[in-house]
């Protein structure tokens, strides 16, 4: 009997020992109540964001010694799935990174960040960023957002390849069909890509429509106001996009592989191009940087405005964070123009404040913003600028074009019904 | 009669402390199988964007499943994925397990090389496949290429029509020692002297094989099958790891599936209308086997 019940006894301090992390767990709580403690997590996690964005918060605890910033950073992709956890719990992160445009406003829609207001005007961010940042940033015109860094979509090219066959960067279709042609006799692959993250596929898209339909039938179609199965949509997909892959201007087999693992075939010399967000330097081996240039991507219709891809990203503090004072004074710290020109310096992004000195800035930033600065219209990207799973099922839809593109008219008459579904 | 009392009254303290010690997993799997298994019933009836609370749609998540193409592309792949793993690692399993249970030389070896596969975590497993089907660098292509066969190399996980039948080859892979352990475990057990009674009477070895071995390791064939069953209706990890379900859903599984729709879009209710269609599914197979089984073991 007394065996018996020290056995019992055994077994339930066993099966109990697993809750012990969570009693002692109840400390920690206590130190986060603190009034001067603020838990900023971050998706910065490639390796060379990752070493700015630590630098950044340890600029602002020394200045704030009083502060305790508790800084996590997750993977991109995680970040994404976890994010609505994030807004919705009790005692949510006090800042958090995330993208402009659409894919915010989808939050701020359901109440769940922190009208920014008072704090983009006691920075003056009203003068220091563009309308259209502010815009932006925005949800029925008011900003729950603070932009601070951005980045361009361009086409990405090996200097010498183009050298070594006599071509310039094209400015028009026809002239960069003739560069595409070129390179194919020549026995090289125009472009690399990897389409196994689809996204990829998503930039031909959204820069193909917009060159060739203008940017406002683009965000139309976006916001979910045009059909995926209009004309002008096929005329995409049969007369620019399918030449290009019918004359295999694309390396073969390219849903399997990863953007990154895409670049190894323009360092080696068998493709010449890539279609890209300048994150591509991230990844892009070091050694070869130097011969890496990039140009706009070509008119095709010179009576259109020109559109170009530029995504946005920032910070945003969920509704009910407990700390609004100290998470805005970090968020004004991160918008600050010294912060954003230290990672405009470290990173290679541009900043979005718009005092920020050119002087510090590299060739390849320079022409950067130039390209922006020349468009008419800026879009964030395809899954940014549309609704989440409209992006999933576009995605899906330009890779099984990729490999059957014959089907254009099948593959957007589903697309469509997808879209009447997705935004009803 | 006071002996009795006495046994009585130790009988009551042993049900006491069987109690005491079943209440605690008792309550665990009510709270955390039994309630959200009923809780995904519910959610399945609801449209749910995890922000704002549920709201009551009734049937109209599982009319939508009948019309969505990536859900019957989906279980179809799951079905395929059944019909090869009640099959292939099963043959070839108890094969490897005949051949292995001799006393052959490096026997020892053999079963350890080919049990190691299920050793590896499933990521790490897929992972490595990801590269041996690599089609510009891979293993596969470069051997094919390298002995003559350049045609027969391609983009294994990069067209829709080999991507399953790539992913499911590793899942075989996987599962093909696993198996064999079972049927050596159960070789064990099988009664030598029938095995050479039948030879006595005639029995060729492929006879005795199929009408005095396998029927003893009929129990273990069950054991096999419905862990077969349950293992390809749940598979994910390897899908997740080698292709998200992509090119364009030719790879996706319900499992996957789920995944996207619940974690992705946010679609609580329509997830949890899949996982239902899930549950329901691997439930008829395995009550209908399993009742098969039962009926036959009474006939005997």
């Amino acid at each position: 009997m007394k065996r018996n019940r020290k056995l019992v006894m055994a077994a339930l301090t066993l099966l109990l020992l697993p809750a012990a992390p969570f009693l002692f767990a109840g400390g920690q709580q206590e130190v986060e109540d603190e009034k001067n403690v603020i838990v900023y997590n971050s998706f910065l996690s490639d390796p060379d964001a990752r070493v700015v964005d630590e630098a950044l918060v340890e600029m602002y605890q020394d200045r704030n010694p009083h502060v305790t910033v508790v800084h996590s950073i997750v993977a991109h992709e995680t970040y994404k799935d976890a994010l609505p956890a994030y807004l919705r719990a009790e005692n949510p992160p006090d800042v958090l990174t995330w993208m402009a445009g659409e894919t915010m406003r989808f939050y701020a829609e359901r109440d769940l960040l922190l009208d920014l207001t008072d704090l983009w005007a006691d920075e003056s961010w009203d003068e220091d960023y563009t309308e259209g940042f502010r815009e932006l940033s925005s949800y029925e015109g008011v900003p729950y957002f603070v932009p601070t860094n951005y980045y361009w979509w361009a086409v990405y090219y090996q200097k010498s390849v183009f050298e070594e066959h006599g071509l310039e960067p094209p400015e028009t279709w026809d002239e960069f069909l003739e560069v595409c042609e070129t390179l194919k006799a020549n026995g090289v692959t125009p472009f690399t890509i990897g389409t196994r993250g689809r996204w990829t596929a998503g930039g031909w898209f959204d820069i193909l429509n917009m060159r060739v339909n203008g940017p406002e039938f683009h965000m139309s179609l976006m916001d979910g106001n045009e059909s995926y199965n209009d004309p002008r949509v096929l005329d995409v997909f049969e007369n620019y996009w399918r030449p290009l892959i019918d004359n295999g201007y694309f390396i073969d087999d390219a849903a399997a592989y990863s953007w990154s693992e895409a670049i190894p075939f323009m360092t080696s010399g068998e493709a010449a191009m890539f279609l890209m967000g300048d994150f591509i330097r991230d990844a892009y081996p070091a050694e070869y940087e130097d011969d890496l240039g990039f140009f706009q991507f070509p008119i095709i219709d010179p009576n259109i405005p020109v559109g170009i891809d530029a995504p946005t990203d920032g910070f945003m503090i969920p509704a009910n964070t407990r700390n609004p004072e100290l998470a805005k004074d970090f968020v004004a710290f991160m918008g600050s123009l010294e912060a954003q020109e230290y990672m405009a310096q470290e990173l290679g992004r541009l900043g979005t404040h718009s005092k920020i000195d050119r002087s510090i800035l590299t060739e390849s930033q320079i022409q950067g913003i130039e390209l922006v600065e020349s468009a008419d219209v800026v879009a964030q990207f395809y899954g940014r600028d549309t609704h989440d799973e409209m992006q999933d099922r576009g995605y899906d839809a330009f890779v099984e074009f990729w490999e059957n593109t014959g089907d254009a008219q099948r593959i957007l008459d589903r697309l469509e019904e997808d879209r009447v579904r997705i935004f009803q | 009669m006071k002996s009795q009392r006495l046994v009585n009254r130790s009988r009551r303290k042993e049900t006491r402390t069987a109690f005491a010690f079943l209440l605690l997993p008792v309550t665990v799997y009510l709270i955390w199988i039994i309630g959200p298994m009923l809780y995904t019933f519910y959610l399945s009836l609801t449209e749910w964007d995890m922000f704002t609370s549920p709201t009551f749609v009734g049937l109209a998540n599982f009319r939508r499943l009948a019309a969505d193409p990536v859900f019957h592309r989906s279980l179809l792949n799951n079905l395929k994925w059944m019909v090869v793993f009640i099959t292939v690692p099963i043959a070839a399993g108890l094969s490897l397990a005949m051949v292995l249970n001799r006393k052959v030389r490096g026997s020892t070896f053999f079963k350890a090389s080919f049990f190691m596969p299920m050793v590896l975590s499933l990521v790490v497993a897929g992972l490595v496949w990801s590269w041996l089907y690599n089609p510009a660098h891979g293993l596969i292509n470069t051997v094919l290429r390298g002995i003559g066969l350049p045609q027969l190399a391609r983009g294994w996980l990069a067209n829709a029509s080999t991507v399953m039948e790539s992913i499911i080859a590793v899942g075989v892979w996987r599962q093909v020692g696993y198996v064999m352990v079972f049927y050596l475990a159960g070789l064990q057990s099988v009664n030598k002297d029938l095995v050479d009674a039948s030879r006595v009477d005639g029995a060729g070895s492929w006879k005795s094989f199929r009408h005095v071995v396998l029927p003893q390791l009929a129990p273990i064939t069950t054991v096999v099958i419905v862990i077969s069953i349950i293992d390809s209706l749940r598979v994910f990890a390897l899908v997740a790891v080698m292709t998200d379900g992509g090119p364009h859903n030719a790879s996706n599984v319900l499992a996957n599936y789920i995944y996207l729709t619940g974690f992705q879009w946010y679609q609580m209710g329509y997830a949890a209308a899949i996982a239902v269609v899930l549950f329901l599914l691997a439930f008829v197979f395995i009550v209908f086997y399993l009742s098969r089984i039962a009926r036959e073991e009474d006939h005997a």
